[in-house]
């Protein structure tokens, strides 16, 4: 559409992989032969991929379009080129007035510099005018929680102090677009609830938003429009609840046509994977509630193998690793179709949004006959306060010793 | 495109105080001696030079050589710093450029005003120097904001294409060293540099730095005007090649982020 406050229309970006020319040394043999090649350069060069294909749309005012994707498929990269950081390789890439950007809100902070200081700098980098940073100041420093160690250099800040510092700034910027990458995880549930707060009253302002994540149920939940990005292709596009489906089917089919490259003989397949907890919609399961992964398989011969699970966190953590072999479980020989639930009578993680991988290993081998890597996302909810991956089962006890004299 | 290049400025002037307030911030915070260093670097090749072309080898300056030496060489280090600070200015904010959009040639022009916050507070010493030999500046002191804008427009050209090359192709930091060295005795710094004559001479007088550093000489010390012919010819140069820089600067903005 034209006239929206952002507009990406028939976007395409390339990139170079792998090393690039960063000295002279390089430079003279790359341009000699450059000169020496006759004719007209490819369009992509052996060394050269899409990170992004072909992609448009726009975003009206007032409305929150959410990017969804597996690792690698472009979403960071549509960011990029919305900030301006990156131009397209063909298309146009628009964004009318000022851009709000959440992402790396902490770039331009200096670790010598005092909170106060880089407050001005960051605000400055971003756009705004010192008088306008001077009358926000309060509220920024209000809004972040940093209160009294705003004349701290920031090298003695923690992380989570700095990220906070670093939103509070961006939050407060009033911009005509406002662009989000998994913020998120910045700070604890407080300052997360506080931050949506935040979104959602610029929303309403007609502030049109662009929200990047991993956090399927922070996608739904605020969004009203979503994308789903496969290879740096738009593959749906559409309500939030029908791009979560499609992303998950988008990919089983991704790990799927990587299998069929290398054309091997697979004796057993696994046909599908569900993960359901009890009472609650699907993949939604409460921090200490009971988790159900039921792993279909299909083998073509009786095959000799073992089923293993992997829960990895949005963010890459790897959090827990299991498989029937190692438990003692004998499933003996492999036939026909069937299905292994692993049942997790209390899934202790915090909240936040995971991946589960599935996969069937060699009986003897332990090598992966069939993998759905990170394939199957579960969001964990709780009211729990935690910090951390895991909730430990606790409970304190206090001693007082009693002191003699 | 030229003018938006310039209106986008405008709208960051901001961004370009910060930055240098930063800088010279961080430098007033890291080190013990702070704007000390500023005075200290140029007394000291002041003394050294003195002692060569006073007492090993005496040329003839026409005014005394520490005050010919010091005022040459804050000239030449507003330049020199200017450029050192500038060839890493893009690669060592690489998360900035990476991370946020703003107005990248900010970065190598906010280094030549650090450079220019070390030559004022440098030219107190000056100040005392020329009270010290009795030396009152005429009525041609009036044209040297004309001279300090002619080395700033020229400085922030090289800068400029110093801070885009060394992203490209970190070689040039460390050929920047060797280059500056070599630049600093073709220019008139520590001695005149018609001195040298023959063919090699008419060469070192095409040096645009030359004709600025005699210039600011020539204004301070002798309370004359340089030369109009070859000053005037050195501002045309710096003008154009400021504007061109820039523009080739801006043309290659786009790719920066891919080449940190």
């Amino acid at each position: 559409m034209r006239g929206a406050p952002v507009d990406f229309d028939g976007v395409w970006k390339k990139f170079r992989r792998g090393e690039r020319h960063d000295s002279l040394r390089d430079l003279i043999p790359a341009t000699a032969r450059r000169l020496l090649r006759r004719g007209p350069r490819p369009d992509l060069a052996a060394s050269e991929f899409w990170a992004v294909r072909d992609i448009s749309f726009s975003v009206r005012p007032g409305e929150a379009l959410g990017i969804i994707g597996p690792n690698g498929a472009g979403k960071s990269t549509i960011l990029k080129l919305l900030t301006r950081i990156l131009r397209p390789t063909r298309g146009t890439c628009e964004v009318r007035g000022r851009a709000g950007a959440l992402i790396e809100v902490a770039a331009g902070f200096h670790p010598d510099l005092t909170g106060r200081e880089n407050l001005y700098l960051q605000g400055a980098i971003m756009g705004m005018r010192r008088a306008e940073i001077t009358r926000k100041f309060d509220e920024i420093v209000e809004f972040s929680g940093v209160g009294e160690f705003i004349d701290t250099p920031v090298k003695r800040y923690s992380s989570g102090m700095n990220a906070r510092l670093g939103f509070a700034i961006a939050a407060h910027l009033d911009p005509d677009v406002l662009l989000i990458d998994e913020v998120l995880s910045v700070g604890d549930v407080a300052f997360q609830e506080r931050c949506v707060a935040r979104m959602r009253t610029m929303l309403a302002r007609g502030v049109p938003l662009v929200f990047v994540s991993h956090n399927l149920s922070a996608v739904t939940s605020l969004c009203t429009r979503a994308i789903v990005l496969a290879r740096g292709q738009m593959v749906f596009d559409g309500a939030p609840a029908d791009a979560v489906r499609e992303y998950r089917g988008v990919l089983p089919a991704l790990d799927a046509s990587a299998d069929a490259d290398d054309g091997r003989d697979v004796p057993i397949r696994i046909t599908g994977v569900d993960v359901s907890a009890p009472g609650s919609s699907p993949a939604t399961v409460e921090s200490g509630g009971e988790l159900r992964v039921r792993v279909s398989y299909r083998a073509a011969r009786p095959v000799d193998a073992h089923i293993a699970i992997d829960i990895h966190s949005a963010d890459g953590v790897y959090c827990a690793g299991i498989n029937t072999q190692m438990d003692g479980q004998n499933l003996g020989p492999l036939t026909g179709a069937g299905a292994v639930d692993l049942v997790i009578p209390r899934l202790s993680l915090l909240p936040g949004c995971y991946l589960i991988s599935a996969g069937i290993l060699d009986g003897r081998r332990l090598h992966a006959l069939d993998v759905q890597s990170r394939a199957h996302p579960i969001t964990v909810y709780s009211t729990r306060r935690d910090f951390g991956l895991v909730c430990l089962d606790h409970s304190w006890e206090h001693r007082l010793e009693v002191v003699t004299s | 495109m030229a003018l938006d290049v310039v209106r986008e400025q405008v709208e960051y002037r901001e961004l370009l105080v910060r930055i240098t307030g930063r800088d010279l911030l961080l430098r007033y915070k890291q080190t013990a001696m702070g704007f000390g260093w500023a005075i200290f670097m140029p007394l000291v090749n002041t003394a050294i030079f003195s002692i060569v072309f006073t007492r090993v080898a005496p040329v003839d300056t026409g005014v005394p050589y520490p005050l010919f030496a010091f005022c040459g060489l804050l000239a030449w280090n507003w330049f020199a710093s200017s450029l050192r600070f500038a060839v890493t200015s893009l690669s060592s904010n690489a998360s900035l450029v990476t991370k946020v959009y703003f107005p990248r040639e900010i970065l190598p022009f906010s280094a030549v005003l650090v450079g220019f916050a070390d030559l004022a507070v440098a030219s107190i010493v000056l100040v005392g120097l020329m009270a010290y030999y009795g030396i009152v500046p005429g009525p041609a002191l009036l044209a040297l904001p004309v001279v300090i804008a002619v080395q700033l427009l020229f400085t922030t050209a090289v800068a400029l294409l110093l801070s885009m090359a060394n992203l490209f192709y970190r070689d040039v930091k460390y050929l920047f060293e060797v280059a500056i060295t070599i630049w600093m005795f073709a220019t008139s710094v520590v001695y005149p540099i018609e001195r040298v004559g023959g063919r090699l001479g008419v060469l070192l007088a095409l040096n645009p730095m030359t004709h600025i550093v005699d210039a600011w000489r020539s204004i301070l010390l002798e309370g004359a005007l340089p030369p109009a012919g070859p000053f005037a010819a050195t501002a045309a140069l710096s003008v154009v090649a400021c504007a061109a820089a820039w523009l080739l600067f801006h043309a290659a903005e786009f790719r920066f982020a891919e080449n940190v």
